[in-house]
């Protein structure tokens, strides 16, 4: 292809989101790399230090904690460090027929955890009953919440705002890694990651149309008042409930409320009367309807969670048990984002809309089952190993880049307490090309869409690129030093059909030739999902709720 | 809108509003003290200390009133939570709380400010480009409110942003000619020269008079109704905003701020100037604060009689416990306390 940027670009064997295996670009990235073709390594680099300037002085940051690193803002340090989160220049580009794929299974996917939600906290846990989720592993999940038992929820949409991780995988297969049903957050920075490329390289734009992102602020207002407590009518009073400025996220917090229009308030400035909830505005108290919520459930209400929490509001759960108040999210999603339980999510999905999981899971190890627990342990150096009730990539051990003692302690903490972990195989995430000093490099990257669940369950176009820009890291957390990338979704399709056939035959490996993966019809996904079993256990409980990697080569 | 909002923008205004005024009186007296006898130079910097409010928390240090200590205090020093920094810091921390109000462009002039003066090397500015220093501060803060004039809807979140940033300014000129009043003799002109540039008032003072005239200073920096910086004049802006504010509802703060408005309005500039106006001058600085107390327990108080649980942590309580431990409650510089239940418990 002969460009300045790919010439060198090596793919180290991996599944390249740009570049197809036998070194060819994706038919959708042509224009973008046509674009990129005129710029010189400088002019990247000098835009790079535009946005970061950019960012700083618009304080689109995030806090860390912990750190004794340099201050960005010179703001003190007891309150931490506000950093700004680094983006790579060089846009990810999902064509239009890949992301109809992507959008069909996430819709499906949070329709269903919508549902179990629903069914577990009101409607009789019958999916308990049926004998597809134990209900040993539901009760002694840590997001379950008991005090949430009763508490209903408008619609049932208890996933207003999902954010669920997706990955592709050596062949280029979509896959779900993670359900965050709690709090997910990030959506502030695609919409400024894209307003921000617009300004610095408004050049790359010139060929694609690529799907806006910014009508978020007015969607997820409309979501958030459709579910309003009944009393409320037609238009409720919705307010963000942040911990504070020194929150980590606490510019997102700001972003939505001023995208939305509606105040930000911190517990401190809600009074709950009567299981009502008010604000206290200069003017005296103003009833609030529904609380767009970004405080862990921990700290929601003292009254029934954490007794020490200045940042709840005492008796915020009892004015949403009595209908008054709509939390969103609902309290106690943790038990469905819970990675142990994430294994079953696929069955949840056929249990209650009959249908084939669109999107497989990772293959995931359930650590109580002795069978596999064993062979997790005997292979420990080839897995990843995860608390199932952590976010963010906390107690994260990647068995190969583990040291001996990661490993020992891993090991110790399985055994002491099997139910509290996971493992799966170790996914080759894609990659992607970033700029490093000069030239472009491939680095791993995944992607979180946001979903909304209003009068229905839609998904905004892209989502959030993560990438961990360290070299070979596999670990793209903002709050572990993962950047990000603008990430589009193209209007229509790029290319005609037929070149995107020859693109596919061209390509030495099956499903990475340049075409994007076709969707893996109900059929496959049925075949692979079930009977997959790298324990020979096959009589035990459903536990590997993934597709097995095929070996294609 | 919140009543924590409203304290927030109240104190940005208030914080800016200290912070271009330190930096203003610290240009003028350190460039006049240039070329002023030897002995004037402590006396010269106790009277800015007094000005800003500061005098007693610099005592306690034990350092002399020369040029670097002062200003060191009054520009960075980590201990006074009054010097100009700390302000910049304050009033951008306090923005940054309530950034949803803020126009885009508002807040990053702000935040531009903020990050440009923690890229300084305030030690070396103060020693030596003081000049540069304070200009940079002064036009910093004026292009922030010029942002802010020129582009904020006048909601009430303007009007709280303004009505602190009056307010202060006004209990500072009180200050001010307090504390430069003995000074203003017939043959210091160099003095009163520097009171007036303090108020940017000199161009105004030589149109209309010739001499020195201690009528015409009292005339011009507390009572010219056209003079920006005039006490009077920034008082009448605060009513006019307060009384927007209040809306026809009894207000005990619009009751104070109109009677302490109207004795200016209504008072003999000679007679004031022939009489004790020291002691005038601090009746008035009373006044004005108590107009600011009454403003906070009317509009920032969250209702606290409405708090009936007992696990609930009230904020009016807390403001109210802060304010005493404060080092600079005494002279209205203590800002709301900034997410500090957050703080506490935010991981």
């Amino acid at each position: 292809m002969g460009t300045q940027w790919f010439e060198e670009y090596d793919l180290d064997g991996f599944f390249d989101e740009v570049v197809a295996a036998d070194g060819s670009l994706r038919p959708h990235y042509r224009k973008v790399a046509e674009a990129l073709e005129v710029l010189a390594p400088g002019d990247l680099s000098r835009a790079e230090r535009r946005r970061t300037a950019a960012f700083r002085t618009q304080g689109i940051t995030f806090t860390v904690y912990g750190d004794d690193d340099e201050d960005d803002t010179g703001s003190g340090t007891t309150a931490g460090i506000e950093r700004t989160f680094p983006m790579d220049l060089v846009p990810r580009v999902i064509p239009a027929e890949e992301w109809a794929h992507l959008e069909q299974g996430l819709v499906q996917r949070v329709t269903a955890l919508n549902r179990v939600l629903d069914d577990l906290y009101v409607g009789g846990m019958e999916i308990v009953h049926d004998g597809v989720v134990p209900r040993w592993l539901v009760l002694s999940s840590d997001g379950f919440t008991r005090e949430a038992y009763g508490v209903p929820v408008p619609q049932g949409a208890r996933c207003l705002v999902a954010g669920i991780d997706v990955i592709r995988d050596h062949d280029g297969t979509y896959r779900v890694l993670e359900d965050n049903l709690r709090c997910p957050s990030g959506i502030s920075y695609v919409i400024e990651n894209r307003s921000a490329l617009t300004r610095v390289l408004p050049q790359l734009f010139s060929g694609d149309q690529v799907r806006p992102v910014d009508q978020y602020g007015p969607k997820l207002l409309h979501a958030l008042q459709r579910v309003g407590p009944p009393a409320a009518g037609d238009s409720p009073t919705v307010v963000v409930l942040t911990p504070g400025m020194y929150n980590s996220a606490y510019f997102e917090h700001v972003f939505l409320a001023t995208q939305m229009g509606v105040e930000l308030v911190e517990g401190r400035d809600l009074v709950v009367e009567d299981h009502v909830v008010y604000m206290r505005t200069t003017q005296g108290l103003r009833r609030v309807d529904v609380i767009y919520r970004r405080i862990d459930d921990d700290f929601l209400d003292p009254v029934v969670f954490r007794p020490d929490s200045a940042l709840g509001v005492p008796g915020l759960m009892a004015a949403a048990r009595a209908g008054n108040v709509t939390v969103a999210n609902a309290v106690g999603n943790g038990v469905a984002d819970d990675k142990a339980v994430y294994a079953y999510v696929p069955d949840m999905i056929r249990y209650y809309l009959g249908e084939e999981p669109i999107l497989p899971n990772v293959p995931t190890y359930l650590l109580w089952d002795p069978d596999q627990r064993a062979d997790v342990l005997s292979r420990l150096d080839r897995l990843v190993v995860k608390p199932v009730a952590e976010a963010g990539g906390y107690g994260l051990v990647i068995g190969p880049h583990a040291t001996d003692e990661e490993l020992a302690e891993a090991r110790a903490a399985i055994e002491a307490d099997p139910r509290n972990y996971i493992a799966q195989e170790v996914v080759s995430l894609s990659r992607h090309p970033c700029l490093v000093d000069d030239h472009l490099e491939g680095r791993h990257v995944d992607l979180r869409p946001f979903v909304l669940s209003g009068d229905r369950v839609e998904v905004i176009p892209g989502g959030l690129t993560r990438v961990a820009l360290r070299k070979g890291s596999l670990v793209v957390n903002s709050s572990q030093g993962g950047g990000s990338k603008d990430t589009w979704v193209l209007a229509e399709a790029t290319v005609p059909a037929d070149e995107l056939e020859g693109a596919a035959e061209a390509g030495p490996e099956p499903g990475a030739g340049g075409a994007p993966p076709s969707p893996p019809t109900p059929a496959e996904a049925a075949g692979t999902d079930h009977g997959v079993d790298l324990l020979g256990a096959a009589d035990a409980e459903p536990r590997a709720a993934g597709r097995v990697p095929q070996e294609v080569h | 809108m919140l009543a924590r909002t409203a304290e927030y923008l109240f104190w940005t205004g208030r914080y800016l509003e200290r912070a271009e005024d330190t930096a203003r009186l610290l240009d003028i007296t350190y460039h006049r003290l240039l070329e002023a006898a030897p002995g004037e130079e402590e006396q010269a910097w106790s009277d800015v200390l007094v000005a800003v409010g500061l005098d007693d928390e610099f005592a306690e240090l034990g350092r002399r009133a020369t040029a670097a200590p002062v200003c060191e205090f009054l520009v960075y020093d980590p201990a006074n939570r009054g010097s100009i920094r700390a302000c910049i810091t304050q009033a951008r921390s306090n923005a940054r709380g309530v950034r949803e109000h803020l126009a885009m462009e508002l807040w990053e002039a702000l935040n531009s400010l903020h990050l440009e003066l923690g890229a300084r090397d305030l030690h070396r500015d103060v020693r030596h480009q003081p000049h540069e220093l304070y200009g940079f501060i002064r036009q910093g803060v004026q292009s922030v409110i010029g942002v802010a004039d020129g582009t904020w809807a006048r909601d009430d979140a303007w009007r709280f942003f303004m009505l602190g940033l009056l307010l202060e300014r006004a209990e500072m000129g009180v200050r001010s000619l307090r504390s430069r009043h003995a000074r203003h003799r017939p043959d210091a002109v160099h003095e009163w020269y520097a009171t007036l540039r303090a108020a940017s008032a000199l161009g105004a003072y030589r149109r209309r008079y010739r001499d020195f005239d201690p009528t015409a200073l009292v005339e011009l920096l507390l009572l010219s109704p056209t003079l920006p910086r005039s006490v009077l004049f920034s008082l009448q802006g605060a009513e006019a905003i307060l009384s927007d504010l209040v809306a026809g509802r009894p207000s005990v703060a619009l009751r104070l701020l109109g009677r302490v408005r109207a004795e200016l309005e209504f008072a003999d500039p000679a007679e004031l100037a022939a009489g004790d106006l020291t002691a005038v001058l601090e009746v008035l600085e009373g006044q004005i604060r108590d107009v600011s107390s009454a403003v906070a327990a009317e509009s920032f108080l969250y209702r606290v009689d409405l708090d009936l649980h007992s696990l609930h942590l009230v904020p009016g309580d807390e403001l109210s416990r802060d304010a005493q431990g404060h080092p600079l409650a005494g002279v209205g510089a203590a800002g709301p306390v900034t997410g500090s239940a957050a703080g506490e418990v935010a991981r």
